[in-house]
């Protein structure tokens, strides 16, 4: 048993930081509706703050704090409550997209400047060990974990007492009601986000000496956020303060289990997606709720017109897309690899513009069928085109394992599910035989067919683009069929819809499956057009980069995927600025939030213009009305 | 307190409900608006609170030009609303309801007054807003505007749905709301009781106000009839 004591002690460390940085995530989400996938993010910042102004500027540490947690973390909450402010009645796509691309941009920045390796946190709180009988206790370990605990009870016991508690509260059953009351919704919003904000801060600063700097690793800080949040079902604070604790006792106590375990390394980190995926099973439909859900935006039917025009411009489009092997010479590779990418953007719009759903574990599809693939075509000796298809399929699955549970919930959740499921994925089963092994490589062939060649560069490009071309069809007749009518029927009144005997999730799921079957044909695709697969070219941020990247090329069905895959791989090929490229993900991210806040049809500039028009003209009837009267008042 | 809307056109997005309406509530009196479903009357009572900005006209109260103040501006101002369906916090407390409000009360006395008002609420105290009945939470709600000494109430159909006698306890309070001095803007099902009551009447009809007077000039149906379309069950 004493070999647990410290384990079990830096769990309860870890895990009361954890619970520290949940309560901030669902104080903010609370109050505002809007759940910030960059709540780790904050306290990536907060940490390389406090490391810039105490290591590399060498000012005390107490400096250091009060810069980085009591004065950076307030004015990042400030902006975060603005931002959420903007985009209050957009869809929930649009809101997980702003801080997703919160969440790549702040990220980017940190690797930008500090470069992504690890660097060392100094202590600062004092490491002496205290010997309690048997057990060892660092005096910064008992420390970290008071501070976690008191000022979580303080701001509990705040929120319970205080009239301003009662409003913060107020404000999350009806904030219009709070402002009849006399109470200002966004001042109680703006106190919710500073003290949310700080708590990240906080908990990025208390946790990075003893993680290390990871821009990474500290980003995703929310996951663990998430995972304690779920625990407290996104609404109870100490519970949510609770479910870190648990969280990190279980991922200590894990990583004591697993320490001989290779193959199951990736399992500590990965347990906050599991807590959160058990809660999701065992929540009955309503007990979650997502608040200010909103699908999807209602759009304008295409003309006859515009239609033809869309069909000369895609018939343009692919003939420009085919003539790439003639220019591009040394460059085909990465305009081969943007080709295979315009598919896995496709299947991911599939599913964000026509269901309003958001995947944030894409990249992880791709990843199955690329593995699949090499096991199917290199391992096993199928057939190329066989090995394809059936790495599709094996993705099909995969994506039902993750869209069933969470999908009879919300957008919101399934997003959640999907981002810690991309983790696990990468960290659990990626090192696995069934994946890209502990090797970290497969191998997977080039097609041989007899009556073209297909295995050079050239007749490969073109082989992909013909695949690409029938992924887009099939997109195409699935959306216009009665699933697109079904889903489009859904995003006005689920309700109605089920009444008439629809039944709503199994079309999502489907769509789902059918976006996940896509994606992993990508993922084949590329793994055969490298030649061998490895699970770096997978990684979960760069699931988070797809969403981001196809969000700031609209919801054009062609214009998107194309539009996002040049952007993410020509487009850095030809610049060859290397600042520049390492500030791309920023660019993508300020960009991704801006074009959020933009579909917000209160900023919407055409919808300003419609308005100011009709209301002109409404004008200038009652006046001519008025004279016309006056004159006929005048002549009787 | 003298409160004005002037020429205020308001609306949803692109949909305009109200064209050009002019409303005026004097100092202590009781003003009634009537009108049919759809007719805008409570798109109206949320521009005079300032949950809804209107695109054109003004709000003035007592000569100060309030036009885009936010809700809480107004309610500082002496404007309570009293929204449609039940203004109460339903995951809140009964007591934490009434406390709601701000500092200028303290919390024995704002729960005093609400009790005065309403017996039965001091029952309840401790229980949370939305598990009370439906009678019990249209109280809480006007107990909470009544606390904030307001200078003018907007109602919005604080009858709905009711039990005939809970909806005789809150007339008396409606009452009782004009002997401390507040001017009334009531919007109401039943007619016969809010034109009894009225100093002043309105009606509207498809976002226009049709007929402004006082309620002697509308006892007849047929004069209901020639200014709503749609003919309203007294």
């Amino acid at each position: 048993m004493s070999d647990f004591y410290p384990f079990i002690i830096a769990g309860l460390v870890s895990g009361a930081v954890y619970g520290l940085a949940a309560t901030g995530l669902v104080l903010t989400y609370k109050t505002s509706g809007i759940f910030n996938f960059a709540h780790g993010a904050m306290a990536a910042a907060g940490a390389y703050l406090f490391y810039q102004v105490r290591q590399q500027w060498g000012l005390p540490w107490p400096v250091a704090f009060v810069v980085a947690v009591l004065v950076a973390g307030p004015i990042f909450g400030l902006v975060l409550e603005r931002l959420a402010h903007a985009l209050s009645g957009t869809t929930t796509a649009a809101k997980i997209v702003a801080t997703v691309g919160l969440l790549i941009g702040v990220q980017g920045l940190l690797a930008a400047i500090y470069g992504g390796e690890t660097r060392a946190s100094r202590a600062f709180l004092p490491t002496k060990v205290l010997s309690l009988g048997s057990i060892n206790v660092g005096v910064d370990q008992i420390l970290v974990f008071v501070i976690a605990v008191s000022i979580t009870l303080a701001l509990t016991i705040f929120l319970r007492s205080s009239r301003v508690g009662t409003a913060m509260r107020g404000v999350v059953d009806d904030p219009d009601l709070l402002d009849l009351a006399g109470t200002s919704p966004t001042q109680v919003r703006r106190l919710a986000w500073t003290i949310g904000t700080l708590f990240a801060a906080l908990s990025g600063v208390l946790l990075a000496p003893a993680v290390g700097l990871d821009p990474l690793l500290l980003t995703l800080l929310v996951v663990q956020a998430f995972g304690a949040a779920a625990i407290g079902r996104f609404a109870s604070l100490p519970l949510s303060f609770v479910g870190g604790l648990v969280i990190g006792l279980g991922q200590a106590i894990c990583s004591k289990y697993v320490n001989n375990v290779h193959a199951l390394a990736g399992l500590p980190p990965s347990l906050p997606f599991i807590v959160f995926f058990g809660v999701l099973l065992l929540t009955r439909r309503g007990r979650l709720v997502e608040l200010g859900a909103l699908t999807r935006k209602r759009r304008e039917a295409t003309g006859a017109d515009r239609r033809r025009i869309q069909i000369a411009g895609a018939v343009a489009l692919l003939a420009l897309v085919a003539s790439v092997p003639a220019f591009a010479s040394s460059r085909l590779p990465v305009f081969t690899a943007a080709l295979i990418y315009v598919l896995v953007f496709a299947s991911l719009r599939l599913l964000v513009g026509t269901s309003g759903q958001v995947s944030l574990c894409h990249v992880a599809f791709a990843a199955v069928g690329a593995t699949s693939f090499a096991h199917f075509a290199g391992g096993a000796g199928l057939p190329w085109a066989v090995a394809l298809l059936a790495a599709g399929l094996v993705a099909v699955p995969v994506g039902a394992f993750v869209a069933i549970p969470a999908i009879r919930l919300s957008g919101l959740y399934l997003a959640l599910a999907t981002l810690g499921f991309g983790i696990l994925m990468e960290r659990l089963v990626y090192p696995m035989g069934v994946m890209f092994g502990v090797t970290g490589l497969a191998k997977a062939p080039r097609p041989h067919l007899g009556f073209v060649n297909v295995s050079s560069d050239k007749g490969f490009y073109l082989l992909c683009l013909a695949i690409v071309v029938l992924g887009m069809l099939l997109i195409r007749v699935v959306t216009q069929s009665w699933i697109g009518r079904v889903l489009r029927a859904m995003s006005d009144s689920p309700l109605a819809l089920t009444t008439l005997g629809s039944n709503v999730n199994a079309t999502r799921v489907f769509v789902f499956c059918l976006s996940a079957f896509l994606a992993g044909i990508g993922g084949a695709l590329y793994a055969s057009f490298s030649g061998t697969t490895s699970g770096i070219s997978f990684t979960a941020l760069l699931s988070l980069t797809l969403i981001v990247v196809l969000a700031i090329n609209g919801n054009g069905e062609l214009r998107a995927p194309v539009g996002a895959a040049f952007a993410l791989y020509v487009i850095p090929s030809y610049i060859r600025n290397e600042t520049f490229n390492e500030y791309l993900p920023v660019l993508f991210g300020v960009t991704a939030v801006a074009v959020s806040v933009l579909s917000n049809q209160r900023y919407d500039p055409a919808a300003r213009l419609h308005n100011l028009a009709t209301a002109s003209r409404r004008r200038a009837r009652a006046t001519r009305v008025t004279l016309r009267l006056r004159r006929a008042t005048e002549a009787a | 307190m003298a409160f004005e809307l002037r020429d205020i056109d308001a609306g949803y997005g692109t949909t305009q409900v109200l064209r050009s309406v002019t409303l005026v509530v004097p100092t202590g009196s009781v003003v009634t608006l009537l009108g049919p479903n759809g007719a805008g009357k409570t798109t109206l009572l949320r521009v005079a609170s300032g949950l809804l900005a209107p695109m054109r006209g003004k709000i003035v109260v007592d000569g100060v030009d309030l036009t885009g103040s936010p809700p809480h501006r107004l309610m500082r101002a002496g404007v309570a609303h009293i929204p449609e369906g039940r203004g109460i916090f339903r995951n809140l407390t009964v007591q934490e309801n009434l406390l709601i409000l701000g500092p200028d009360r303290t919390e024995s006395e704002a729960v005093s007054l609400a009790v005065d008002a309403f017996p039965r609420l001091g029952e309840r105290l401790s229980q949370l807003a939305g598990s009370l009945s439906g009678g019990e939470q249209q109280m809480l709600a006007l107990a909470r505007a009544y606390l904030a000494n307001p200078k003018l109430v907007l109602l919005d159909e604080v009858s709905m749905g009711l039990a005939p006698r809970i909806v005789d306890a809150i007339f008396e309070f409606i009452a009782r709301l004009t002997t401390t001095g507040a001017s009334l803007l009531i919007v109401e099902q039943y007619i016969r009781r809010a034109l009894a009551a009225a100093d002043y009447v309105y009606l509207m009809d498809r976002g226009r106000i049709s007929f402004a007077g006082e309620p002697s000039e509308l006892t007849d149906e047929e004069v209901f009839n020639r200014y709503m379309t749609t003919s309203v069950g007294l």
